[in-house]
Order: C-alpha cells, then structure tokens, then sequence
C-alpha cells in the first residue's frame, strides 16, 4: 500500500509537489499522468525514498518516510521494483548480468538466480539475448529489459516512470501490455506517463499531477 | 556466501571490464611507487656512498726528524684515541725509504749516505658515524700530541662531502614526506576517478536496494587489486632499476660501489599502497553514496 498524507517537497529550483494526498491499495493499476515537469517523477522517488518529503508523511509497505535511514531505505527498495525512461541498464554488463542483480543483492544462490533470469526474459520475451550487451538491443527491447530486472525479485510494487517515453507507438502499447499481464500476478503498479492516449480507456484509476498538484481523473 | 563470493568476483570482474580504466590506473600508481621506491633505494644507499668516500679520506701525519720509530708507535696510539679515527698505521723511516724508491726508482740512502725521510702515519677516518664528520677538530687534537712535523689532508674536499651529506640526511625526512604525500594523492585521486566512471552503476545499486557495504565491496577489492599488480610489477621495476645502475658503475666508473636493494623497501610500499587503496576506495565510493 502507498499513501501520501500532505505531502510536499520543494527543489532547490522551486518545483515539486505541494500538499499530495494519495492511497494506491494493494493490488491496483494506477496511472499518473502530467506534462513535463509537473512533478511525477518527484513523486516517484518520494515512493522509492530517493526523497524524503519536506513535509507530511509517505507510508510505502508499512515503511514511514519520516523513520528512514540508509539501511532502511535499501530494505524498502528490496520490496519495489522501478522502471525508468532511459533504462538504467548496465552498459559493460550483459542482458543475464544486468537482470541478475537485484537477486545478487538480495543473496539468491547461482542456480536461483539463473532459473529466475530465464523465467523473466521468457516473459519479457527476449530468452534468446541473455547474451547480448544493452547496447546491441532496440529501444523497446532495452525497455523490457528494464521491466524484466524489475519484476525478478518478485516486488509488492512496481513503480515505472515515463516506460514508454523512448518508445514507438507498437513497442509502448505492447509495453503497457506487458505490465498488465505483470499486474494480474497480484504486483501493485504506478505507472507515469505523460502520453494520455496510452492510457485512456483501460478502466484503471488515473491521477493527474499539473504544476505539483494532485487530482483524480 | 554466495552474495559475499559473488561481490569478490564482481570486484575482480571489474578490472576485466574496465580495461582502459585499469591499466591507465595501474600504469599511475606504478609510476607513483616506483619514484617513491626509487628515492627510499637512494636514501638506503646514500649512507653507503658515504662510507665509500669516507675510506678514501686520508690524513698523513710527519713527524719531526729525530723521533724514532718506537717514539711514533706511541704518538701513534694517543692519534688512535681521538674521536672521529678509525684506525692509524706507521710508516717507519725504512718503509719511507722503500716508498721513495718505489715512486722515484732511486735508493736515497744511497744518493745522500743517510736517510733524511721522517717518520710519518696515515689516518684513516671513521667510516659508519651517521653525523657530520669534522676533521678540523681531529687535525687539532693530532697537532697536540707535539713532535708533528707537518699534517697532509684534504680539508675542502672532505668538508665539501660531510657537508652536502648532512644537508641530504637533514633535508630527506621533509623530501620523502612530500614525495609520499604526492604519491598518496595520486593513488587516491586515480581510484576516485575509476570510481567516478561508473557512478551509474553505484546509482543502479542504489536503486535497487542495494546495501553501501554491497555497493562498496567490489571498488574496495578492485581497488586493492589495482594497487597489488601495481605493486608487484614496482618490485622488479627495482631490482632491473638498481642491477642496470651497478652495471654503469661498475663498467663505466671507478667508484668502488655496489648499490643494494632492501626488500624491506617493497614491503613497506606494498603496505602503503595496501592501505591507500582500501582507503580510498572506501572514501571514494562513499562519496558517490547519499
């Protein structure tokens, strides 16, 4: 469960949120919408605790942003998994390499680990590149790619910002596929975009975040 | 066990994986040890080139006609006694005689009837006091004794050495401080920056609930890593260094010295780069970690 209770963070440029108030229940499909700039991504990283609110409170999992420490922080991320615009992909690793490390992290033994990586590249269908470096990939690959190193450890939530904001038309709408087969497994999922199109019509509850300021659609 | 073998392998991984990173890494720190092997090498054999100069200070002392050579032998001790001599020889009346004729091919005993050559000795010095060595205050102390006819010595040459000597000896500990300094500057700066180029990576880590001691694990075992081929390659670096100056002097000069190398020297370095290494690594990454 995510829940935001007047919530604020300023950047030190002035942009933010102001005075969020939110509750994603386990389980659902949500969409975040805004332009540019209107502070998803802060709102994002108030999820992940890569910020901490300047006011209120984020209860993420039953994890209080206002009792976090660094070894807290780590372990509330073990329970979260993230996609991002532009991948986050290890360049000098390949694709096994790259979607092996958060089980790495979390102490899974070599033949875990290996049985995990190929079930997630068969879901994300790319089984046959586990070879391949990022770099020899297509966008959308790269993407799924992404979604496969998230989803490996199995997290209660799935946190993607903008996934689909590097992609075409086909790959975005196979990726927004893909996370609802994701969704189906029981992960509870925040996805943010700024691409309405994409996301109109799906029957999931949608919030539109404008200059920092929350609203449901 | 898995997760600990795992970030090793990483760690060792990584130097594979940033292969340019690491040899231009490898390349600085050995750089960096081998001035610094090479100064405390020279600072280890600079008492030795002292020492050998030292054997070729050499006073002669004549003493006045008409003291015996039994007279001499006595002189002889009390110059013994003086602080700053190592040992002293005479060089009785017919030994000069002997001398002359070995330098001038003539018997001036036979040439003048008599032998007018005193007695005289040759001083040598003491070679292994790690001070000045003054040879004025010696001189005086001979002079005392009486019956000294005349004192043959190299006064400016000898202050000359001990001078430049005690100006190295007092100058080496502020030398090889700065030169350690730069040098751990360097090695620090050098795992910084190999940490520095792959902040992404870090920031992956972190993302992914990564622990600092997991994140920091494998740039400290890289870095040791980087700083132990670094040091391995100095220590024949020195050896080759120090054989190929022997050879040059030994071929190519008539110093009779033989430069050594102190493995204690690549010990201490292999500590010290041991330690900067870990440390910097450590530092460096936890710079990079919120």
């Amino acid at each position: 469960m995510i829940e935001f209770q007047n919530v604020s963070y300023a950047h030190s440029k002035g942009y933010g949120v102001n005075n969020l108030n939110m509750t994603i229940d386990d389980g659902d499909f949500t969409f975040l919408i805004g332009p540019t700039g209107s502070g998803k991504t802060t709102l994002m990283r108030l999820i992940y605790f890569d910020l901490l609110p300047d006011t209120g409170l984020v209860k993420v999992n039953g994890k209080l942003s206002t009792k976090m420490s660094h070894r807290k922080i780590a372990n509330a991320r073990k329970s979260i998994g993230m996609v991002f615009q532009d991948y986050k992909l290890l360049g000098d690793r390949n694709l096994f390499e790259n979607i092996a490390l958060p089980l790495h992290v979390l102490g899974f033994s070599a033949n875990d680990i290996s049985t995990r990586v190929e079930e997630a590249l068969e879901l994300v269908g790319l089984e046959k590149k586990e070879k391949h470096l990022p770099s020899e990939l297509s966008g959308g690959e790269q993407q799924r790619a992404c979604l496969a190193r998230a989803i490996i450890k199995e997290p209660d939530i799935l946190l993607a910002d903008e996934p689909t904001g590097n992609l075409d038309p086909v790959a975005s709408f196979e990726l927004v596929r893909l996370l609802e087969t994701i969704h189906e497994m029981g992960t509870t999922i925040l996805m943010a975009s700024h691409n309405y199109n994409l996301i109109k019509g799906r029957g999931r509850p949608i919030y539109e975040l404008k200059d920092g300021v929350l609203r449901i659609r | 066990m898995d997760k600990f073998l795992y970030l090793v392998t990483e760690g060792i991984k990584n130097t594979w994986r940033h292969k340019m990173t690491t040899l231009t890494a490898i390349f600085s720190l050995f750089i960096a040890l081998y001035i610094v092997g090479l100064m405390a090498t020279a600072g280890n054999n600079t008492h030795k080139l002292l020492h050998y100069l030292r054997s070729k200070y050499k006073i002669e002392v004549f003493f006045k006609q008409g003291v015996s050579n039994e007279e001499a032998v006595g002189m002889i001790h009390s110059i013994k006694q003086i602080d700053g001599v190592r040992n002293a020889t005479i060089i009785e009346k017919e030994d000069a005689v002997r001398i002359f004729k070995d330098q001038f091919g003539e018997n001036i005993v036979d040439l003048l009837g008599y032998n007018p050559l005193p007695v005289s000795a040759v001083v040598n010095l003491d070679r292994n006091r790690r001070d000045r060595l003054r040879v004025e205050p010696i001189i005086k102390q001979i002079r005392a004794i009486g019956q000294v006819e005349e004192i043959r010595y190299q006064g400016n040459l000898i202050s000359k050495i001990e001078r430049n000597y005690k100006r190295v000896i007092d100058q080496l500990p502020y030398l090889s401080g700065i030169i350690i300094l730069v040098t751990v500057l360097i090695i620090y700066n050098t795992i910084k920056l190999s940490v520095y180029s792959r902040r992404d990576l870090i920031k992956t880590l972190q993302l992914i609930g990564a622990t600092r001691t997991f994140i920091k694990l494998p740039f400290i075992i890289e870095g040791v890593l980087i700083g132990l081929i670094s040091v391995i390659f100095v220590f024949p670096a020195l050896i080759i260094t120090v054989e190929g100056l022997n050879y040059i002097i030994s071929n190519f000069s008539s110093l009779g010295l033989k430069l050594s190398f102190d493995p204690f020297v690549w010990i201490w370095l292999f500590l010290m780069v041991m330690a900067i290494t870990t440390l910097g690594s450590y530092r460096a990454a936890s710079g990079f970690l919120k």
